[in-house]
């Protein structure tokens, strides 16, 4: 495994920019997910390492190589695709043993690492089959077999989740982290999924636009996210829009709220639906209270979501945990809502 | 348990009606346009030939014996065979490589490109042939610009060689390969040609491991399409090899003219059968590779 680096590396097709700047160095043995909605970029930059795409500028070293201009099987990286992309003329030994045909491995050596790397999948006792005999799951951990067996410096993998039903990716993602983690796996991950992302990833890259717009781990993005996008995009946020006077938001329905910064013109406060405090009685001890009125509660289990109302144009959300005895608001009734000035706020975009 | 037996006869009644008025018409052409008149020509060459009477009654096998003991016929036989092989295996390697861009091009004008492949279909044997006829003659576009371009000295002569039939015969199979081929190679996922390159196989090494083993019955589709064609050329040879020139399909005309029917009948079935042999070979042999 090996450290790999991308260095404002950038795509553009006619006027349109695919990637744009996009520098990344990801550690030996790190874990990385692009993160981002579809065509933000993540798989345009996934392809680049794997040599499918030119960058028109920008530079890929992998272990400290120069690998951007050289031909993707010149690159020993694994690649894991969305539909597995088995060769559906060879057997699952065949497929994985295919890696190891091209790097002229011994032929006594391949039964033995096929095996091997078929055990790691736990799929050693069905290496005959060929992959229209296999289910989804079984395919999807074949196709990682292949890609492990021959040693590659990076892993990559495509949506690897997306095509398995919802039970699975649960059970297939705890398998993947430990495996990567087990075997020191460099290993970079492209998902739209951030509940997917969160659970794997040691560092996060969200992307908008052919852009980074963030990099960090799952508690940096959620903690103090760079922009609004990113306050969107990982987990949830209810979103205040108004006017910036020193530290004070005024918003379009006419509150004020008290920020921890300074912003110049428009501006966006964040809230995180369980930061927000709701009370039937007023409250105290916060920067920011304000009365509303409840449009609407989500009863989803264990937690509860309540909507509120705090002027024609305001609206947060306020996600309250579902202890036993807690008497939960009705739509209709006023409440007290409150939160702290340590909330998100961002320029307009 | 009497409903539930009479229910589906009633209900299939209806579906064998309408599944034989499908198949029925076509079923009656060939059976009546092909069959029929193979049957009968089977039956002509057995018979007898007499330069007076022109043809007798008999069950004699002479006009197979003297196909086979003749070299003269034998030479058609041969070349026949040799120029179909070559043809295909030609039309196979350049079809190949311009199928597979065709099926791999994302470009807008992708359609013209695939109309352009087809074009040449639209153009008659006889008057494509003809067109040849301009290109390679002596005093032909080709021969006089290999001149002006000093390469050579004296006339090229293409016209009425061998080489010109080959020409001639590709040009015309091409399409019908690259056809055949481009719609397999497209139903091949491009991803599968990414995953061999990411495993370290390059264009060649993904080309004969990944594509050509999928592509396979399409290329025999293609390879016996392409066979059959030429086996049975007819307006190529006859215009571009000349009247020294021979094979089997204007033997066979060249034999109804002589009004010697059972000989041109032997000789069609001999084509006919040789065809057909080589086809279910090379059918069968596909099969057995892409089981093994």
């Amino acid at each position: 495994m090996a450290r790999l680096e991308l260095q404002s590396v950038s795509k553009r097709y006619g006027e349109f920019h695919a990637a744009r700047e996009v520098s990344l160095d990801i550690a030996d043995g790190e874990f990385l997910v692009l993160l981002g909605p579809s065509g933000c970029g993540k798989t345009t930059t996934l392809r680049m390492i794997a040599g499918f795409i030119d960058p028109t500028e920008g530079s890929v070293h992998i272990g400290g190589r120069d690998v951007t201009r050289l031909p993707p099987w010149k690159r020993n990286a694994g690649l894991v695709f969305q539909n597995y992309a088995l060769f559906p003329h060879m057997s699952v030994a065949q497929n994985v043993a295919f890696g190891l045909e091209m790097r002229s491995t011994p032929k006594s050596e391949i039964p033995g690492l096929v095996s091997e790397a078929l055990q790691l999948v736990q799929l050693e006792h069905l290496a005959d089959r060929l992959p229209r005999q296999m289910s989804g799951g079984q395919q999807q951990r074949v196709a990682l077999a292949r890609a492990l067996v021959f040693h590659p410096d990076v892993l990559l993998l495509d949506e690897p989740l997306s095509n398995l039903d919802a039970k699975l990716r649960h059970d297939v993602r705890v398998e993947i982290r430990s495996l990567q983690q087990r075997l020191g796996l460099t290993t970079v991950m492209v998902t739209h999924d951030q509940e997917e992302a969160l659970t794997m990833a040691d560092r996060l890259v969200v992307m908008k636009d052919g852009q980074v717009r963030q990099v960090g781990s799952q508690r940096d993005l959620y903690e103090h996210p760079a922009d609004s996008f990113v306050a969107d995009f990982v987990g949830r946020s209810s979103f205040i829009r108004g006017r910036m006077h020193g530290t004070t938001l005024k918003s379009a329905g006419g509150l004020e709220i008290v920020c921890g910064r300074e912003i110049v013109g428009d501006a966006v406060v964040a809230l995180r639906p369980e930061r927000v405090h709701l009370s039937k009685q007023p409250l105290q001890g916060m920067e920011n209270v304000f009365p509303g009125q409840v449009t609407f509660v989500s009863y989803m289990g264990s937690l509860i979501d309540v909507h509120v109302k705090l002027s024609e144009a305001d609206q947060v959300i306020a996600q309250l945990p579902n202890h036993e005895g807690h008497e939960l608001p009705d739509v209709g009734e006023a409440v007290h809502v409150g939160w702290s000035s340590t909330a998100s706020v961002f320029p307009a975009q | 348990m009497t409903a539930a037996a009479a229910n589906p006869a009633t209900r299939s009644r209806p579906v064998l009606i309408s599944a034989s008025s499908l198949i029925g018409p076509a079923t009656i052409i060939v059976a009546f346009g092909v069959i029929a008149p193979m049957l009968i020509l089977l039956r002509y060459s057995f018979n007898r030939y007499d330069p007076r009477m022109l043809m007798i009654e008999a069950f004699s096998p002479e006009n197979y014996l003297k196909f086979f003991s003749d070299p003269f016929y034998l030479q058609i036989f041969w070349t026949t065979l040799r120029i179909s092989l070559l043809c295909t295996l030609i039309c196979l390697v350049l079809g190949f490589p311009l199928a597979y861009v065709l099926a791999r091009t994302r470009v807008r004008y992708k359609n013209l490109l695939i109309i352009g492949v087809v074009i040449p279909l639209f153009v008659g044997n006889a008057v494509r042939a003809a067109g040849w006829m301009t290109l390679f003659g002596s005093r032909g576009f080709l021969s006089v610009m290999l001149m002006k371009l000093g390469i050579t000295n004296a006339p090229t002569e293409i016209m009425f060689t061998e080489t010109a039939v080959i020409v001639g015969i590709i040009a015309v199979n091409l399409p019908y390969m690259v056809l055949t081929l481009q719609s397999v190679l497209e139903g091949i996922d491009r991803n599968l040609e990414e995953a061999a390159f990411s495993l370290g196989a390059g264009p060649l090494t993904m080309a004969r491991r990944v594509l050509w083993p999928m592509a396979l019955p399409g290329i025999a589709a293609g390879v016996i399409l392409t066979f059959i064609l030429a086996m049975n050329a007819y307006a190529t040879p006859v215009l571009l090899g000349g009247p020294d020139f021979h094979m089997m399909a204007p033997l066979v005309y060249s034999q109804f003219q002589l009004n010697n029917w059972p000989f041109a009948a032997a000789v069609a079935f001999i084509l006919t059968v040789t065809t057909l042999a080589l086809t279910v070979a090379a059918g069968l042999a596909t099969r057995q590779r892409f089981r093994g």
